[in-house]
C-alpha cells in the first residue's frame, strides 16, 4: 500500500491506492479498504466494474440481515434495487434494506462504488466472505501464501463454520494441495454434510480434487 | 424513496459554520453511521473541531468532491477528490476546511464491537433550522422522537429543555432540565450561563 503513513492514530490514502483483486465475474474488481486500514465498525469495501457490462455489485439480497449504502464514486452504474432499475451517475446514494434485491452493473469503464454495510442491533464482525474473496483473489494471482493467510483469518474467526472448511477445501483444490484440501473438505463434511452435499458434487473450483478416491469417500461418509 | 443525489439531500447550515447533509437520517439508516458535510465556500469549514473520545468512534472521511484541508492530529493534509483519511485512535482532533467550491466530504463513524446507535448530536443539528425560524413546536418534535429511543440522554434533555424554555413551555423546560442535571450534573453549570433559560432561571427549582 502506498498509502501516507501518518503515525499510529490514523491514516490517509487514496481509492487508487488500494489493491484490485480480481472476483469471478468479468473484469469485477474488490478494493478491499476496510481491511487495509483496519476498520471496525462496519463493512466498507470499493467495487469497481473495469470494462461497460461488468458487475459492479453482484446480484443478491443480503439474507443475513444486513442494510447497505452504495454510494457512486465514478463512472455510471445501471442498478437494479427490488423492481427498479435506474441509472446511476457518481454522487448517487442506493439504500438497500435487508433483503431487497441489488444488482450493478458498469455503463462506463472504471465505474467504482463505495458499499457500506452491517446488520443494526448487532456490534459487527467481518463478513468471512471478505476474506474468501481475497483468498481466491491471490489464489487466481499466483500467490497462494497470502491468500492461505486470509483464508485462515476466515477459519480462526469462525472456526465451527462449515463454510470456512468449505471455501478452505476450495481454495487448496483451485492451487494444487490436493491433501490439504481433502483434509478441510473432511471437517466441512464433519460439520454439515447437507451444505457440502448442496455444493460439492457441482462446483468446479474442485475439480482437481474430484478423481481422487477419497473425495467421493469423504463425501459418502456419515 | 430508496435513492438520494447528493445535491438533493437537505443542507442544514451549522451555528459552526459547516453544512450538515445528513445521509443516515434520510434513509433512516440504523446499522452504521454515515452522513456527507459540505461549506459555505471555500475558506470554510466543512468538518468540525472534534474529537471522539466521547462517543469512542472510528471515523473515515472521504472526499467525494473539490479539495478539503483537513488538520488531524495538529498536521495539514489536503486531500483531494478519492482520497481519505481514516482516524483510528478517538483521541485525536481533527477538523477540515473546503478548498474548492462546491467541495463535499462523506463521513462514516461506528464504535468497534457495539451495535451501531443513532448519535444524539444529529438530532440537535437536524433542530437548528427549526430553532433558527423559532418553529419551536418541531424543534421539540425532532427532540422528542430522538428522545423516544434514547430517554435518558442528558445533552438531548438540556437540549429539549432549551427548546421549551424558548417555546414558552416553562412547566416541562423545567422538568427536562432537571432530568438532565440528575443525570449529569455538569448541566446545572451549562444553564445558569444559558440565554435559553432566560425566560425561566428565576422559577423555584431551577437548578
Amino acid at each position: 500500500m502506498s498509502g501516507e503513513s501518518a503515525g499510529d492514530g490514523y491514516e490517509i490514502l487514496s481509492i487508487d491506492d488500494l489493491e484490485r483483486l480480481p472476483t469471478t465475474q468479468g473484469s469485477q474488481l474488490l478494493l478491499p479498504l476496510r481491511r487495509t486500514v483496519g476498520f471496525r465498525p462496519f463493512g466498507v469495501n470499493v467495487w469497481v466494474g473495469a470494462q461497460p457490462g461488468d458487475h459492479v455489485i453482484e446480484r443478491h439480497r443480503e439474507q443475513d440481515g444486513h442494510e447497505e449504502l452504495y454510494v457512486v464514486l465514478r463512472g455510471t452504474a445501471q442498478f437494479t434495487l427490488g423492481d427498479d432499475t435506474f441509472e446511476a451517475a457518481p454522487g448517487t446514494l442506493v439504500h438497500a434494506p435487508p433483503g431487497t434485491l441489488r444488482e450493478a452493473t458498469a455503463l462506463t469503464a472504471e465505474t467504482t462504488v463505495l458499499a457500506l454495510g452491517a446488520k443494526s442491533g448487532e456490534a459487527f464482525t467481518p463478513s468471512a466472505w471478505e476474506d474468501f474473496y481475497v483468498a481466491y483473489a491471490y489464489a487466481r494471482r499466483g500467490e497462494p501464501e497470502r491468500g492461505r493467510a486470509a483464508m485462515q483469518a476466515a477459519l480462526d474467526r469462525e472456526p465451527t463454520a462449515w463454510q470456512g472448511s468449505y471455501n478452505a477445501a476450495c481454495f487448496e483444490a483451485l492451487v494444487g494441495e490436493t491433501d490439504a484440501a481433502l483434509e478441510h473438505l473432511r471437517r466441512a463434511v464433519e460439520r454439515d454434510r447437507a451444505a457440502v452435499l448442496q455444493y460439492a458434487p457441482e462446483d468446479t473450483d474442485l475439480d482437481s480434487i474430484r478423481e481422487d478416491p477419497r473425495f467421493s469417500e469423504i463425501l459418502e461418509t456419515r | 424513496m430508496s435513492v438520494a443525489r447528493i445535491d438533493e439531500l437537505e443542507r442544514i447550515e451549522l451555528p459552526d459554520g459547516f453544512v450538515w447533509r445528513p445521509i443516515r437520517r434520510r434513509f433512516d439508516i440504523r446499522g452504521f453511521g454515515v452522513n456527507a458535510y459540505s461549506a459555505l465556500g471555500p475558506g470554510s469549514p466543512i468538518v468540525e473541531k472534534h474529537t471522539e473520545s466521547q462517543l469512542r468512534h472510528e471515523e473515515i472521511y472521504l472526499v467525494l468532491r473539490g479539495r478539503a484541508l483537513f488538520t488531524v492530529d495538529g498536521n495539514d493534509h489536503e486531500l483531494t477528490a478519492g482520497q481519505l483519511v481514516f482516524v483510528r485512535d478517538p483521541s485525536l482532533e481533527r477538523s477540515a476546511v473546503a478548498v474548492d467550491e462546491d467541495t463535499v466530504v462523506l463521513a462514516l463513524g461506528g464504535k468497534p464491537g457495539s451495535p451501531h446507535e443513532v448519535s444524539a448530536w444529529e438530532a440537535m443539528f437536524a433542530a437548528v433550522p427549526a430553532a433558527n425560524r423559532e418553529d419551536w413546536d418541531e424543534a421539540i418534535r425532532i427532540h422528542d422522537e430522538a428522545l423516544a429511543e434514547r430517554p435518558d440522554h442528558p445533552a438531548l434533555l438540556y437540549n429539549l429543555a432549551c427548546m421549551e424554555a424558548r417555546g414558552g413551555r416553562h412547566v416541562d423546560a423545567l422538568l427536562h432540565l432537571q432530568r438532565a442535571v440528575a443525570l449529569e450534573s455538569k448541566w446545572a453549570e451549562y444553564a445558569r450561563r444559558d440565554s435559553d433559560f432566560a425566560g425561566i432561571r428565576g422559577e423555584p427549582g431551577f437548578p
